[in-house]
């Protein structure tokens, strides 16, 4: 395969982002890539919030997408059983308006549960017959004892991402003004889903640990399973911090410009630079600058042996990074700590459009790495594509030894592979996650010379035709 | 008169259920356009085209699941429709995507109008009319929107409008022949296996199955349908609204409609029964439950009978009607528990004269609940108190938060990982529900932590 034949682009970040604001690497079809819809990630949000009982506005269909993350969440995140309401809208409440029904919901609901919260989320139908959710609501605030929130949340009605930052501007609404500022204390925005896993850690209590140790304190996960009383007095915080950039910030520019909370705006806690800049961004506005640098040299050291290892396997090389965007560049910014040469492999100009605001942001910062983009990227979502991004990486690849990739072992990129998907050792941000990716980067060295599964590549890129395989 | 054959709760019907309650409920099932899908799915080679926003891709993707579809095989496309396409119509978009689907070579594309288009206007069947004059393939609209109804209601819906797309015309009957319908409408998460030991019970009594409606069915065999002698709906759920048509329209008898599906020794037995009837192949009927019957008596003396814990146990069966109904008599007959309540996901009328009639022939007065949703099962077991139930992952954290000990997760879902598609239909469907049962007790008793340290 001629590199011609696949390559869409390759460069720089800077000129990527260029080019896809000028329209010269816009997606084939709207929203390409992402396969949930605003609906969905609105829910999700909605679900980082205890004892709240998201009505859905709709058929049922829309409610049994949430209702599996929320039940998951019993199985996962230690939640009890928390009720997906849906109004289950039939052809001739389409036709002849829900809002009565939806009324009823809201009373039958509030007597039922007794929820703190119950929040109307809109989707397809009654975004286009104009059920007016948010009259509904108003009428009947006062007159169920849980407060009513709504979103306009309807499926066609924006990107993925829209999902997200409406049900974030919501939540920033149900705040109240701070009646005092509570010192050292700092929410984390930007979570959702709902608590973290009771049995596997993740990176969110990495942060939080970090947080205690230089002096802060933890005042609320926005939303990742707090309560309403919680959001409310969110703004008593000192400061504002996200741990997923992208996710975080617009939570976070939203409250420091109506609650004057200031965000602490950095990069992702990934690899050892980064994580020193996220403490150091909170520590300074708390006035904890000398004991984040205390923890900063502390954990550096603790960290030394197994970043010492990685360096000397991988210096001079170069590194394949093929995960979500944000992740990515943090990731490159690691491999460079490294010693290596970072490459991001298909980052979908789409993406690259939605998040423009958090990617400049690290272009400002000074992160601009190699992009390369191919033709698979613009397929994605099929097994089709899936497997012709496989072979256009091998063909990237070809017969250069140098390389190393960091992503999934769903890849077979026939150079070793820093596996980025087991849990054993999570998490991968902080500290912490600098160690436990350096000691995966060394396992993929050290073992480079073992073949992958014949079983497992067969299964992801084997040819199919109807259950013959091979 | 005894406790068991008091009338101890009158049943609390969706149906009869007053607005207020309707217009809030906590779904078990999706809607009518993921049901569609799960039937379109089944069909060999189709291409289907969401013409919808992206996230109803979602349902599909469960649909895709639910009939093992090899993900490198799949052929879905969505015309993911933004607010443009909303506002001024979205067939023009439709149109870009069907292209986009014919470059898979599918000899069929099942065009599948979500919530959004329906409601807009967006004519489909002029667009499908259309791009098949264009396309060269048949392209097939379907009018599936969310809001036509529940996901068994979308299967019936599929089923229809399939079997008017394939089957046109009345076509010489074959003798001993008979057509399997809605298989995948039934909780049990490894269902394709109750399908398979049908098709063999079926050949050792000498009948040709002539189309599965819907599983890894090609187009051929779909019209072929009307040339079937009978129907054999393995479903309570869904599945008889096209037995009817086809017992109207083609003289396809149904048969078997009046019985529990093959779950448990009796239903097993019964039901083989009436099928060797049917066919004329009384003898071969009896020795498939001869050898059924040694065979799970074999296994369970082999491995030792666990029934310690199920003697006269109230039950509580919380399932839809395609497995709910049937595990009535296993739970009562064979396991000897008591099944105290029974909430289903949906009951259309046929199986509610099913539950009815079994409910008194096994001297049961049961709590009934149907088209029960999460909030109907929570009241439920609060106000019976069962001490165990037969049921999902839901149930089993319901039960957890009621404090009932035991909770066997026995229908989908299951939260448990299922890499073989084990039945529960017939003999080796007794022994899959046993292991079930009996690893799950097992669990109830492991302990989480250790009371002292070791030594070494």
């Amino acid at each position: 395969m001629d590199s011609c034949d696949y390559i869409v682009f390759q460069g720089t970040l800077a000129e990527y982002l260029r080019r896809v604001e000028a329209g010269e690497l816009a997606s084939k079809l709207q929203a390409s890539h992402a396969p949930p819809c605003k609906f969905q990630t609105a829910a999700a949000v909605i679900s980082g919030i205890n004892n709240v009982v998201p009505i859905v506005h709709g058929p049922r269909g829309c409610a049994q997408s949430l209702r599996g993350a929320r039940v998951a969440g019993c199985q996962y995140r230690g939640r009890p059983y928390e009720p997906t309401l849906c109004t289950a809208l039939d052809e001739s409440q389409v036709v002849f308006g829900g809002e009565g029904k939806l009324a009823r919901a809201i009373v039958e609901a509030d007597r039922r549960y007794h929820p703190d919260l119950i929040v109307v989320m809109s989707t397809c139908c009654p975004g286009i017959t104009g059920d007016d959710i948010e009259g509904i609501a108003e009428q009947l605030r006062g007159r169920v004892r849980a407060e009513i929130a709504t979103i306009r949340s309807e499926g066609f009605g924006g990107d993925f991402r829209s999902g997200h930052e409406d049900a974030f501007r919501v939540i920033v609404d149900l705040m109240e003004p701070p009646k005092e500022t509570i010192p050292y204390s700092v929410n984390l925005v930007g979570a959702r889903v709902g608590p973290s896993y009771t049995e596997v850690r993740e990176d969110i209590q990495e942060l939080q640990d970090m947080l205690g140790q230089f002096g802060a304190k933890l005042h609320g996960v926005i939303a990742g399973g707090c309560t309403l009383a919680e959001i409310k007095r969110a703004p008593c915080a000192a400061v504002n911090t996200s741990w997923c950039f992208d996710w975080g910030r617009r939570i976070g520019l939203l409250m420091q410009e109506r609650f004057s909370v200031p965000f602490c705006e950095s990069g992702l806690p990934y690899g050892l630079g980064a994580t020193a800049d996220w403490v150091l961004k909170i520590a300074e506005p708390l006035g904890l600058l000398s004991r984040a640098q205390e923890l900063i040299a502390r954990e550096t050291e603790r960290i030394t042996p197994d970043l010492e290892e990685a360096r000397r396997l991988l210096a001079g090389r170069r590194a394949l990074i093929e995960t979500g965007p944000m992740r990515a560049i943090a990731l490159a910014r690691m491999a460079a700590e490294l010693g290596m040469q970072a490459v991001i492999f298909n980052m979908h100009p789409y993406t690259l459009r939605e998040r423009k605001e958090a990617i400049q942001f690290l272009l400002d910062s000074g992160e601009n790495p190699e992009v390369v983009l191919t033709r698979g990227a613009f397929e994605m979502g099929s097994y089709g594509a899936s497997k012709q991004t496989q072979d256009e990486m091998e063909a990237l690849i070809g017969d250069a030894r140098d390389w190393v990739y960091f992503g999934t072992p769903a890849r077979f990129p026939g150079v070793p592979l820093v596996n980025l998907a087991t849990e054993i050792g999570q998490p991968h941000f902080g500290f912490t996650g600098v160690k436990n990716i350096a000691r995966r980067a060394s396992s993929a060295m050290r073992h480079a010379h073992r073949e992958r599964s014949g079983l497992m590549r067969q299964a992801m890129y084997g040819v199919a035709i109807h259950g013959d395989l091979f | 008169m005894s406790h068991e054959t008091q009338q101890r709760k009158c049943s609390r019907d969706g149906a009869q259920v007053g607005s207020s309650a309707q217009s809030c409920l906590d779904p078990y099932l999706r809607c009518a356009f993921a049901g569609a899908g799960k039937t379109l799915a089944g069909v060999l080679d189709a291409c289907l085209v969401l013409h919808s926003p992206q996230g109803c891709h979602g349902l599909i993707g469960d649909a895709l699941g639910s009939q093992r579809v090899d993900f490198s095989e799949a052929q879905v496309v969505s015309s993911k429709l933004c607010e443009t396409e909303i506002v001024y119509g979205g067939e023009e978009r439709l149109k870009e995507t069907i292209r986009e689907a014919q470059s898979y070579g599918a000899p069929y594309v099942f065009v599948m109008s979500a919530c959004g288009p329906e409601v807009v206007g967006d004519n489909i069947a002029a667009v499908c009319e259309a791009m098949t004059r264009e396309c060269g393939v048949p392209i097939v609209p379907m009018e599936c929107a969310g809001f036509r109804g529940n996901e068994y209601q979308g299967i019936d819906l599929a089923l229809e409008k399939l079997l008017d797309f394939a089957a046109r015309e009345a076509i010489p009957k074959m003798p001993r022949s008979v057509t399997l319908i809605a298989p995948h409408a039934s909780a049990n998460p490894g269902w394709p296996a109750d399908l398979a030991w049908v098709r063999q019970v079926l050949g050792e009594m000498g009948v040709t199955v002539v189309s599965v409606l819907t599983h890894k069915q090609d187009m051929q065999g779909i019209a072929r349908t009307p040339a079937a002698e009978a129907s054999l709906v393995l479903s309570h759920d869904a599945g008889g609204r096209i037995a009817d048509r086809l017992a109207e329209q083609y003289r396809v008898e149904p048969i078997c409609r009046d019985l529990p599906l093959p779950i448990g020794l009796t239903n097993t037995k019964r039901w083989l029964e009436a099928l060797g009837e049917r066919f004329g192949a009384r003898q071969a009927a009896e020795g498939i439950v001869e050898e059924g019957h040694r065979q799970v008596i074999r296994a369970i003396r082999l491995r030792g009978p666990d029934i310690a814990f199920y003697h006269r146990v109230e039950a509580a069966v919380a399932a839809d009607a395609t497995i709910g109904i049937p595990f009535l008599r296993f739970i009562a007959e064979d396991l000897e528990g008591i099944p105290s309540c029974v909430f289903l996901r949906s009951c259309p009328e046929p199986a509610r004269e099913l539950l009815t009639r079994e409910l008194a022939d096994l001297g049961l007065a049961a709590d009934v609940a149907l088209n029960a949703d999460a909030y109907d099962m929570k009241q439920g077991l609060r106000r019976v108190r069962p001490d165990c139930i037969f049921g999902s992952l839901t149930e089993r954290h319901l039960a957890q938060e009621l404090g009932i000990s035991y909770s066997f997760r026995v229908v989908s879902p299951t939260g448990r990982f299922h890499m073989i598609d084990r039945p529960y239909f017939g003999y080796d469907g007794i022994l899959t529900i046993l292991e079930v049962l009996q690893n799950e007790h097992q669990d109830r008793w492991l302990s989480r932590a250790k009371r002292y340290q070791a030594m070494w």
